[in-house]
C-alpha cells in the first residue's frame, strides 16, 4: 500500500491508484470534465488540476499515480484560482450565451458543466464566446450534433472507439480551431455510425442530442382525425422516474400508462405484446435452423444500432442473422394491419409512436424496408420532457394497465431491456419448441449480468445441448465476431448495440451522479424483480399472441407472418475497415 | 497506435501527398486499412498538421506569416495586397486552381519580416509590390 496525504487527511491506496481515485476513497471532490469512469484517462480538461508539495507545476488528477509521501493540496488558494480561470476558458468555448440556450438545451436538467460551475462557486465570467458560426450536423435520422456547445473533451471519440470498437469521430486541427468532427467532415448520417447514442449519453453538454420527433407526436396528438397509439419498450419503465427525481431502478409501469394516457393517446400499448411475439418468430426459426444445421450460427436481431453494425462491419455474415424484426417494428407491422383491421379504422389514419430508450430505433423506422410502421419514436428522454410540459408526473398517478388488445405479456418480454434477456426469453420458448415440455429452470443464470461476453449450454434434449452466446456493447460484439470466424461453435448469439443491453440505451435518462455501472445494475434488477413478479413468464403461453395467431397470422413462420413480421438487410460495408 | 506507427503514417501521408498534391479520401481508408484504425482517426490525424491537406490544394500554395515580428514590419498590407491580387481569402483556393493562400505562424525569417512562402521557396523582406511581382510570375 501506499500512503500519501490529501488535504491534510492520511490515505493508504493500491500501487497505480490515481490522485482522482485516491481522493474519491475520502470523500474528496475534485471536479472533472473529460474524466468517465468507463472510459480511458485523457487529461484534456485539465478541471481536475491539485498541487503536489515539492513540485513546482499543478497535476491533473486524473492522470497523476499516487506516491509514497505525496502530500497533496485539492482546493488551495492557487489551484483554486486556476481551476476558475480554466473553466471559464472552456465556457469560452461553449456557446453558453445570450440567447439564453442553456432553457432550451437538451441537457437543461443534467448539464455537467453547471454541475462543474456549482462545484467551483464559478464567480465571474471574463471571455466572451467564439463568435463562429458552426453548422448543426443533421445528416442522422437519430442524433444532432451542435459543435457550438462542444467543448472538446474527447468523451464522444473515447466512447464510440473505445466502448462501441466503431470510432465515428475524430479530433481534427488544433489549438483553439480543435474540433471533433467525422471522417472528412461527412456528417454522423453518411459514415459508419451505428445510431447507437452513446456519444449522446457521454457528452457532458448538449453537444450531442436525439433528432427530436417531439413535435411531429405533439401535431399528431392534436389532430382530432388520427387514432394515436402508443408502445413502449421494456427499458422505458425502469427508467422514466429518473427524468422525474426517482432513483435509477425505479419501476413505474402503471404510472407510466396513466401519463401516457393523459398526454393524449388513444390507446397504451407495450413492446413487451410483440418482444413475445419476436420470441415466437425467431425461436421458431432459432429451432428450425439449428435441428436443420442451416446458417449457424442465428444472430439475433432486435438491437437496430448492432444491425448496423453488422451491415457495416461484418455484411458476409448478414446470412447469419434472425430474419425476424425488432419488436418495434412487429408491433408498428402489427398495429397497421391487425389492428387497424380489428377496430375498422383506415391505417392512414393511424399514427403508431414508440417510446424507446434508443436513438437508433429513430432510423430503424425510417428503413425503407419497415414501410413507415411506426410513424415516430419518443427517445424515454423526450417522453419524459413531453409529459412534464403537460404537468404530468410519472411517477405519482394512480397505475393504471396497458390497453389489452396489444398490451399483455410475459415476463420473459420484460427482461428484453437487459443484456441476455433475450437469449433467456427465446431459450424458454425454444425448449418447449423442441420438446414439447415446459422449462423447469426457469432463470438461466449463466446469461445474466454485465460480463461484456457470456457463453453458455443449455442441456434441450439427450441429443442437443445448445450453445449460446451473448455479447453488449459493440466492441464485444466484434470480440464476439470475431471468434465467431475462428471458428467458434454456437447454435445463437445474442447481440445488443448498448453495453448492459438497452437499458443503458443512448434514449435513456442520463444520470451525472452514479457511474454507469451502479445506473445499469438498478436498472436490470428491477427488471429481472418484473420478471419475478409475473404469473406468465413465457411467451409462448401469451393468450393475446396464441390469439393473434389463430386470428390473424396462422402460426409462427407462416407466410403471413413473414410478410409481416420479418425482414432483410443491406450490405453495407465500411471503406478501409 | 503505437508511437512507431504514427512516425510511419506521416511519412506515408508525405509520400502521398508529393504524389497527389494532398491526400485523396481513397488514401485516407486505405491508410486505415492498413493501421487497422477506423478512418476518421486517420483523417483527424492529418487535419492536425496544418502542412497536410486532405482536399486538393491550388498548384501554387502561398503562406503569408503573421506571427509578431512580420506584423511589426507590416506583414498585413503584404497580406492586403495580396488578398485583394489573388482574390482570396485566407484557406481559399482559386477556381482556376492556380492558388492556394494560407495566413500561417512562423516560417523562421524573423529577422528578415515579412515573409512569403510560395510551395518550398521562401521570400524575405516583401513589400507589397514585390510580393504580387512574385506570383504574377506563377503561371
Amino acid at each position: 500500500m501506499i500512503e500519501l496525504t490529501i488535504d491534510n487527511k492520511k490515505v493508504a491506496v493500491e500501487p497505480n491508484t490515481t490522485l482522482l481515485e485516491a481522493a474519491n476513497e475520502i470523500n474528496v471532490n475534485i471536479p472533472t470534465l473529460c474524466f468517465a469512469d468507463d472510459l480511458t484517462v485523457y487529461g484534456g480538461c485539465r478541471l481536475c488540476v491539485v498541487e503536489v508539495e515539492g513540485e513546482n507545476r499543478l497535476r491533473p488528477a486524473c492522470n497523476t499515480r499516487a506516491r509514497q509521501g505525496m502530500v497533496v493540496k485539492t482546493h488551495s488558494p492557487r489551484v483554486r484560482e486556476v481551476r476558475e480561470t480554466l473553466f471559464e476558458l472552456i465556457i469560452a468555448s461553449h456557446d453558453i450565451s445570450c440567447e439564453l440556450n442553456c432553457l432550451t438545451c437538451s441537457r437543461k436538467s443534467s448539464c455537467q458543466l453547471k454541475d462543474v460551475a456549482e462545484d467551483i462557486d464559478v464567480s465571474r465570467m471574463r471571455l466572451e464566446p467564439g463568435d463562429e458560426e458552426e453548422e448543426y450536423d443533421r445528416s442522422s435520422h437519430s442524433i444532432v450534433r451542435e459543435p457550438n456547445k462542444c467543448i472538446t473533451c474527447a468523451r464522444c471519440i473515447r466512447k464510440c472507439e473505445e466502448i462501441q470498437g466503431v470510432g465515428v469521430f475524430a479530433k481534427a486541427s488544433r489549438g483553439p480551431e480543435t474540433r471533433v468532427t467525422t471522417f472528412k467532415d461527412k456528417g454522423m448520417g453518411n459514415v459508419e455510425c451505428t445510431n447507437c447514442g452513446q456519444c449522446v449519453v457521454s457528452c457532458p453538454t448538449g453537444a450531442l442530442h436525439e433528432v427530436y420527433h417531439m413535435e411531429k407526436v405533439w401535431d399528431a396528438l392534436y389532430d382530432e382525425d388520427k387514432h394515436v397509439i402508443v408502445q413502449t419498450a421494456p427499458s422505458v419503465r425502469v427508467a422514466i422516474a429518473e427524468a422525474f427525481g426517482e432513483e435509477p431502478g425505479t419501476i413505474a409501469t402503471g404510472q407510466m400508462v396513466a401519463a401516457l394516457r393523459r398526454l393524449g393517446f388513444d390507446r397504451v400499448f407495450d413492446t413487451n405484446f410483440t418482444a413475445d411475439l419476436t420470441i415466437m418468430e425467431e425461436g421458431t426459426e432459432v429451432v428450425d435452423r439449428v435441428v436443420n444445421n442451416d446458417r449457424l450460427p442465428v444472430l439475433t436481431s432486435c438491437s437496430p444500432g448492432w444491425i448496423k453494425f453488422i451491415e457495416h462491419f461484418y455484411p458476409e455474415h448478414l446470412e447469419n442473422l434472425s430474419s425476424a424484426k425488432s419488436p418495434q417494428q412487429m408491433f408498428g407491422a402489427v398495429a397497421k394491419n391487425y389492428y387497424a383491421e380489428k377496430i375498422g379504422i383506415s391505417p392512414d389514419d393511424l399514427v403508431v409512436v414508440s417510446i424507446m430508450p434508443c436513438t437508433a430505433k429513430k432510423f430503424e423506422a425510417r428503413r425503407p424496408e419497415m414501410s413507415d410502421d411506426v410513424d415516430y419514436v419518443l427517445t424515454t428522454r423526450e417522453a419524459a420532457r413531453m409529459l412534464k410540459s403537460v404537468g404530468v408526473n410519472a411517477c405519482d398517478l394512480e397505475p393504471e394497465d396497458y390497453d389489452e388488445m396489444l398490451g399483455v405479456s410475459s415476463g420473459a418480454g420484460d427482461i428484453f431491456g437487459a443484456s441476455g434477456g433475450v437469449m433467456e426469453a427465446a431459450i424458454r420458448t425454444a425448449y418447449n419448441l423442441i420438446t414439447g415440455e415446459e422449462l423447469e429452470e426457469i432463470e438461466i443464470t449463466p446469461v445474466r449480468g454485465l460480463q461484456g461476453l457470456k457463453t453458455a449450454s443449455i442441456p434441450v434434449t439427450e441429443d442437443l445441448t445448445l450453445r449460446v452466446g451473448i455479447a453488449h456493447g459493440l466492441n464485444n460484439a466484434k470480440k464476439m465476431m470475431e471468434k465467431i470466424k475462428a471458428g467458434e461453435e454456437f447454435h445463437f448469439v445474442e447481440f445488443m448495440a448498448c453495453p448492459g443491453g438497452c437499458i443503458s440505451g443512448g434514449g435513456q435518462p442520463i444520470n451525472t451522479e452514479l457511474t454507469w455501472q451502479e445506473v445499469r445494475e438498478r436498472r436490470i434488477a428491477s427488471l429481472y424483480e418484473i420478471d419475478e413478479n409475473k404469473e406468465m413468464r413465457r411467451s409462448h403461453l401469451n393468450p393475446k399472441i396464441k390469439k393473434l395467431y389463430e386470428e390473424y397470422l396462422e402460426e409462427p413462420g407462416s407466410a403471413k407472418a413473414h410478410k409481416l413480421l420479418h425482414t432483410d438487410y443491406t450490405v453495407r460495408g465500411v471503406p478501409g475497415a | 497506435m503505437l508511437q512507431q506507427d504514427n512516425d510511419i503514417l506521416l511519412e506515408m501521408a508525405h509520400d502521398i501527398q508529393d504524389t497527389y498534391g494532398y491526400i485523396p479520401e481513397r488514401e485516407i481508408t486505405q491508410l486505415a486499412e492498413k493501421f487497422s484504425e477506423p478512418r476518421a482517426k486517420i483523417y483527424g490525424a492529418l487535419e492536425f498538421y496544418s502542412m497536410l491537406y486532405t482536399e486538393p490544394t491550388g498548384k501554387y500554395i502561398v503562406r503569408i506569416c503573421d506571427s509578431i515580428s512580420c506584423f511589426l514590419h507590416d506583414s498585413d498590407e503584404v497580406l492586403e495586397a495580396v488578398q485583394d491580387y489573388l482574390e482570396l481569402e485566407s484557406g481559399e483556393t482559386s477556381d482556376d486552381k492556380l492558388f492556394t493562400l494560407e495566413v500561417v505562424e512562423c516560417l523562421g525569417h524573423c529577422g528578415e519580416g515579412p515573409v512569403m512562402m510560395v510551395n518550398d521557396r521562401m521570400y524575405t523582406e516583401l513589400t507589397s509590390g514585390r510580393a504580387i511581382e512574385i506570383l504574377s510570375e506563377c503561371q
